[in-house]
């Protein structure tokens, strides 16, 4: 195991647990069965970072939105710290593939909301906010709609205001794929530095084999659809000391890339159906 | 809290940036140098000449057309003996009341109408039916149901104006995305929050935009309800319009048709485009 804390960290019961879960659907457009999982387990620590990399449409998103709540499996079973998931809860936070911050909300406004709807008290929501801006460098932005923000800052926007609710698990899905490269890179450091700094549970979704391995404690390397871990690797350096500059000349992290690839390459992609 | 540099400024300099680089094209009739109201008027100033220049050229017998200074002598005698500020008043409560009577019924209803998915399909058709059959359509109708009376006028006004309010109040909360929806979910909101801070917000530029439809479907279905009821409904400008055309006096009808557009365009001034314009740099996101 990757937790470093030792013997009592070892024996932290699961943050989230996942048994033997399959999932199908009836594509709405085509009208067939999609089977999207396949008999999937997998247990996430606390405080562990789990990347899950497959290609397009291989059931990732699929994984995450049983793990959100927002959909029942066919088969098997998910678990929150022991309760099944039954509906989406504050205790997961998402950060959605698509932005999902709310236009008409301030940056501000959109990053009090999930405390304005758990009822925390107006100083204790500016306390929260303004240390969350400056946590993720939107110091001064504060009054901006997010259609004034670059593509980079309205991530972080959405980073932070799932991040401010202080959620015990946070569920992330692509959230950098829109972003251009340059700018993906640094979210991916400061994402990084996040974690480290908050020690915060995190599965995340990405098709980058690079930054799955970059950000994770462990790779979630999943076949095509039926999608099924077809292994789990973990990452040899720890995510504290993780930099693209190290990424680009550290052997092991070169060697764990070159690894997944070879893993994730090669599985065919279904043309049918939307991405899974 | 800091407070940044006002987001209005930001955008404003943006439009800015905008029009100065379209004027630095000379443009075919040389206008592009001249401030925005200037431009804005020139054309009515070259309609006004063009309406003097025919009535100069033509000699038409003074039933059928009359000059330009003449019609602002019947507008200026008009309102010295009161009637024409009465009836123009009349005229905007009417609008008012349809207004407010129109949003106080059309917009929850679209909302609910929106909430569901399969209700909203289904309320669709119909709704587009309605909305076809303009109010004038049910004024004959509506005088057989309430006679040539005030809530004759007031029913066509509420009827032209509530479905496209009601409309574009359930085609803006359906076409807000999902994820928006799912995002509050997974803060923890319940369905009455995602309402309140998802559906209602979020909807609302939608809604306004039904709104101005309405307004101007309800302006034009006032004044010909005014035309056929005003007489015994307490008047207004349509009234005022149509009696000057039973004592064949052109130049009144011509006055009145003119305060008609002049009052729109202020309303569209003074009271819509404000409203849009916020919702531009609120709602930029949305609209764009």
């Amino acid at each position: 195991m990757t937790v470093p804390t030792g013997g009592a960290a070892q024996a932290a019961p699961p943050t989230i647990s996942v048994e033997g879960l399959s999932h199908s659907f009836t594509d709405p457009q085509t009208r067939k069965t999609v089977h999207a999982l396949d008999d999937v387990n997998l247990e996430i620590l606390p405080g562990d970072f789990v990347t899950v990399v497959g290609p397009s449409g291989c059931g990732k998103t699929t994984l995450l939105n049983i793990l959100a709540g927002f959909i029942r499996p066919s088969a098997g079973k998910a678990f929150v710290n022991g309760r099944a998931i039954e509906r989406p809860g504050a205790d997961r936070g998402v950060v959605f593939q698509e932005l999902a911050i709310l236009p008409w909300r301030t940056v501000y406004r959109n990053i009090a909301h999930g405390l304005e709807i758990q009822g925390v008290a107006k100083p204790e929501i500016d306390e929260r906010v303004n240390r969350m801006t400056s946590l993720v460098g939107l110091e001064g932005f504060e009054g901006h709609y997010p259609h004034q923000l670059s593509g980079g800052m309205r991530q972080r926007v959405a980073v932070a205001r799932t991040w401010v609710s202080d959620p015990e698990i946070i569920l992330m899905d692509e959230p950098f794929a829109a972003v251009d490269a340059m700018t993906r890179l640094t979210l991916q450091e400061e994402l990084n530095d996040l974690t480290v700094r908050t020690g915060k549970t995190v599965f995340f979704i990405t098709h980058s084999v690079e930054e799955a391995v970059f950000l994770g404690d462990r790779v979630m390397a999943l076949s095509a659809r039926p999608g099924r871990i077809k292994e789990e690797v973990h990452v040899p350096v720890p995510r504290a000391e993780r930099s693209w500059e190290r990424m680009s000349h550290d052997e092991a992290l070169q060697d764990t890339v070159e690894h997944v690839l070879s893993l994730v390459r090669g599985e065919a992609v279904e043309p049918t159906g939307q991405d899974g | 809290m800091v407070k940044p540099a006002s987001t209005t400024t930001a955008t404003g300099k943006d439009l800015g940036a905008v029009r100065a680089a379209q004027s630095e094209s000379p443009g075919l009739f040389g206008v592009a140098g001249l401030s925005s109201v200037i431009r804005a008027l020139l054309p009515f100033v070259v309609a006004i000449l063009a309406w003097w220049a025919i009535w100069a050229v033509l000699d038409p017998p003074e039933i059928i057309l009359v000059s330009p200074a003449s019609v602002f002598g019947s507008f200026i005698d008009s309102i010295a003996e009161g009637a024409l500020p009465t009836f123009i008043a009349r005229s905007l409560a009417r609008l008012g009341i349809g207004t407010l009577i129109a949003i106080g019924l059309g917009v929850p209803m679209g909302w609910l109408l929106g909430l569901d998915e399969d209700v909203a399909q289904a309320a669709e058709p119909i709704m587009r039916f309605f909305n076809a059959v303009s109010g004038i359509a049910w004024l004959p109708a509506m005088i057989i149901w309430f006679g040539f009376t005030e809530t004759t006028i007031q029913a066509v006004i509420v009827y032209t104006m509530l479905f496209p309010v009601a409309f574009n109040a359930m085609i803006g909360v359906r076409t807000i995305p999902k994820r928006y929806r799912d995002a509050c979910r997974t803060m923890g909101a319940g369905t009455l929050r995602i309402i309140r801070d998802v559906y209602m917000p979020g909807s609302f530029p939608s809604v306004m935009t039904g709104l101005r439809l309405g307004i101007g479907f309800g302006w034009r279905a006032l004044i010909a309800g005014e035309f056929v009821v005003g007489t015994t409904a307490g008047g207004g400008l349509g009234f005022f319009i149509f009696d000057a055309r039973t004592q064949g006096v052109i130049g009144k009808v011509m006055a009145g048709m003119i305060v008609l557009g002049v009052l729109w365009l202020l309303m569209d001034r003074l009271i819509l485009r404000p409203i849009e314009e916020t919702i531009n740099v609120k709602w930029g996101a949305v609209s764009a």
